[in-house]
């Protein structure tokens, strides 16, 4: 259903007016509610006396008298004033509906002489204003000169005058933020951008200027992911040509008599072998994972533990004979030879361990090495980091090893942990669930 | 009984070559080809023993020309990959080839790999039999080109290439006891350094990996003379 997108500002304008229209709705309902304010029956039955009196002298004065008329009649208590024509009679502030109810209550006469009743402001207070008519339909005007005991007035105005205005904001935070929503989405997928879950496209959805952003980022996303494709498959094609000149050194190496320099060219062909075909394993994981089949992960890691054995390593595997987990075949094995690799690269044997704990499959690799120092742990995982480096030590390889190890951990949704054991050493461990 | 004759087809002239001269050495006949048309030219020049085929030559691919020459003979094919994934050596070994060896490869393995896939040839050609690709046993699947054996539930159980050969052989001589020495022989095909004792090693291993909770392990030993594989085995 494609809509035609608001502007951002189109958007607030529109909160704006909804929200100026609630409160002219709601004020408009509480002017009238407090049209229904009263006063003290006691000042309500003499301001109710006063006019009957007014009414009675005024009528009985011819027209040219009145005006005087009606200032002698203005009290301490009372202003009274006298129009031939009917004055003003202003919307704002409202008609006090019960006070006018309390007056002409005590006095019935006055029902039939249009009375109406206002508050109006004074310096010390409320004070009641109004008007009423004479029989002859001159009106007489009249204002209280002092403050009128109003009921519960301020605190209920306080009050009432809180509820749209709290009312206002709720609703216009709500409106806003649902404005914002795709904002919000937008953030989480670019929080992901580069976390291995590939290109999460995010829907084009909410204002123009937001639409307008949230396409910007797809496209973003989908070159920086087209570069990096481009990137590694060159390097993966570089790493496959590779293979071919080290094939004819591979050949041509066995026919170098001196036996030492043969041996030490073998070792640096099958190095540069290692490298490439770490290389690309690190780089095939990333775009094109094997599909997971069920696999015995128990005779997987005792195979890796009796190669080690073979080759003259102190090797020992524990656990069962047979445990069937669905899994990446060659993800997994090559994740366990690494670590295994490891443990006998900085310790003289390793114990692989597999076990199932609760839900869990846990494969531990224990090894009597000196561990890593722990500050270095987290560096450790990362690719082309090689800790012996800085330690002086000369080792193989890429500093691909446990970066492969997290990728194919991370394929199976599972966690890669190193840790320091108490007697020396380190513990790798794998847990996936299950 | 003259040399066994290798068409080896490889784009890299250098690389070509050198194996040619590598195989030579080691008493094969060699007919050299760059590319799939001097491949079939190769094939009418006389009987052909095994095709040694590179993966990626320019024009067709390795994987389309295994399939053309698998529909029209039986030579036996060694697939050699840069690539070495293993998907494609899965694909490669589907689609009919016989083993699959990875750039860089040094002399000694592969004529490791062709003795074996000569050898292996040889015995089911005198055991009259067709390719079988499957033979099954106490609820066990083995896949002969895939080199992969499944446990009765299903799941892939990982052998190395030894212990796989040694089964292998097992399998084709169910039933029967079978001398240490002809095991010797016949899983030596592999890296050729077993000794009488490394089998020992290889059959416990593989007995352990092919057991099964409740079940008698398959695979007997007859003390003094050798080995016998006592469950029935069917083919398909």
């Amino acid at each position: 259903m494609p809509r035609h997108p608001l502007g951002l500002l189109g958007r607030i304008l529109l909160i704006l007016l909804l929200t100026v229209a609630i409160e002219f709705g709601a004020s408009t309902f509480l002017y009238e509610r407090a049209s229904r304010y009263s006063i003290e029956e006691s000042d309500a039955h003499r301001l109710a006396e006063h006019l009957v009196i007014a009414e009675k002298l005024l009528s009985e004065r011819p027209v040219a008298e009145r005006s005087d008329a009606a200032r002698e009649l203005t009290t301490d208590r009372y202003i009274v004033r006298w129009s031939p024509t009917i004055p003003e009679r202003p919307a704002f502030p409202p008609r006090q509906k019960r006070m006018e109810a309390q007056v002409t209550n005590w006095e019935k006469g006055l029902a039939a002489s249009h009375l109406q009743l206002r508050l109006a402001p004074s310096t010390h207070g409320s004070v009641v204003a109004g008007e009423m008519r004479l029989a002859d339909g001159s009106w007489i005007v009249f204002k209280t000169r002092e403050a009128v005991q109003v009921w519960q007035f301020a605190i209920e105005r306080t009050l009432v005058a809180l509820v749209p205005a709290l009312l206002l904001l709720t609703l216009g935070a709500l409106l806003i933020r649902s404005t914002l929503l795709p904002l919000r989405k937008l953030v989480r997928a670019i929080g992901r951008v580069g976390s291995g879950d590939g290109v999460t496209v995010v829907e084009e959805e909410g204002t123009a200027e937001i639409r307008g952003l949230i396409h910007a980022f797809n496209g973003m996303q989908r070159r920086i992911h087209e570069l990096i494709e481009n990137r590694t498959q060159a390097l993966a094609a570089v790493g496959h040509d590779l293979r071919t000149p080290l094939a004819r050194l591979q050949l041509r190496l066995e026919d170098v008599r001196d036996e030492d320099s043969r041996r030490a060219m073998q070792d640096d062909v099958s190095e540069m072998d290692d490298m490439i075909a770490s290389l690309l394993t690190f780089l095939k994981g990333e775009d094109d994972p094997e599909p997971a089949v069920a696999v015995d992960v128990a005779v997987m890691a005792a195979t890796l533990v009796e190669d080690a054995t073979d080759r003259g390593r102190d090797a020992r595997y524990s656990g069962p004979q047979h445990l069937e987990w669905v899994a990446r075949p060659s993800m997994l094995r090559r994740a366990l030879s690494n670590l295994i690799e490891n443990a006998l690269h900085y310790g003289k044997s390793v114990c692989v361990t597999v076990a199932r704990e609760e839900a869990e499959l846990v494969f531990r690799i224990e090894d009597d090495g000196p561990g890593i120092p722990p500050a270095q742990i987290e560096e450790a995982m990362r690719p082309f980091v090689r800790l012996d480096v800085e330690r002086g030590r000369n080792t193989k390889g890429l500093g691909l090893g446990l970066a492969i190890v997290q990728q194919a951990v991370a394929l199976e949704k599972g966690r890669l942990t190193l840790a320091n054991a108490e007697r020396g050493g380190l513990i790798a461990e794998i847990r996936l669930p299950g | 009984m003259s040399a066994p004759v290798i068409v080896l087809v490889e784009d890299d002239p250098a690389l070509r070559t050198l194996t040619a001269r590598a195989l030579q050495e080691n008493g094969y006949s060699v007919r050299q080809a760059a590319t799939a048309p001097e491949m079939w030219l190769a094939f009418e020049n006389g009987p052909v023993d095994l095709v040694l085929l590179d993966i990626m030559l320019p024009g067709t691919s390795g994987i389309d020309l295994c399939r053309e020459v698998r529909r029209k003979s039986d030579v036996p094919i060694i697939f050699v990959s840069a690539k070495g994934s293993e998907q494609d050596r899965v694909l490669g070994l589907e689609l009919g080839a016989d083993d699959y060896l990875g750039k860089p490869f040094s002399t000694r393995e592969l004529i490791a790999r062709i003795r074996a896939v000569l050898r292996r040839g040889g015995l089911e050609r005198m055991a009259g039999g067709d390719r079988e690709t499957q033979a099954h046993f106490d609820g066990w699947t083995v896949n002969f080109p895939r080199r992969e054996v499944k446990s009765p539930s299903g799941a892939v159980v990982e052998l190395t290439g030894a212990e796989f050969d040694l089964l292998a052989a097992f399998l084709g001589q169910p039933q029967r006891v079978i001398a240490r020495e002809r095991l010797v022989e016949l899983s030596r095909v592999r890296l050729g350094d077993s000794s009488d004792r490394s089998v020992d090693v290889l059959v416990s291993r593989l007995r352990r990996k092919i057991s099964a909770a409740g079940h008698q392990p398959p695979i007997g030993t007859v003390r003094g003379i050798g080995y016998i594989f006592r469950a029935e085995v069917t083919r398909s």
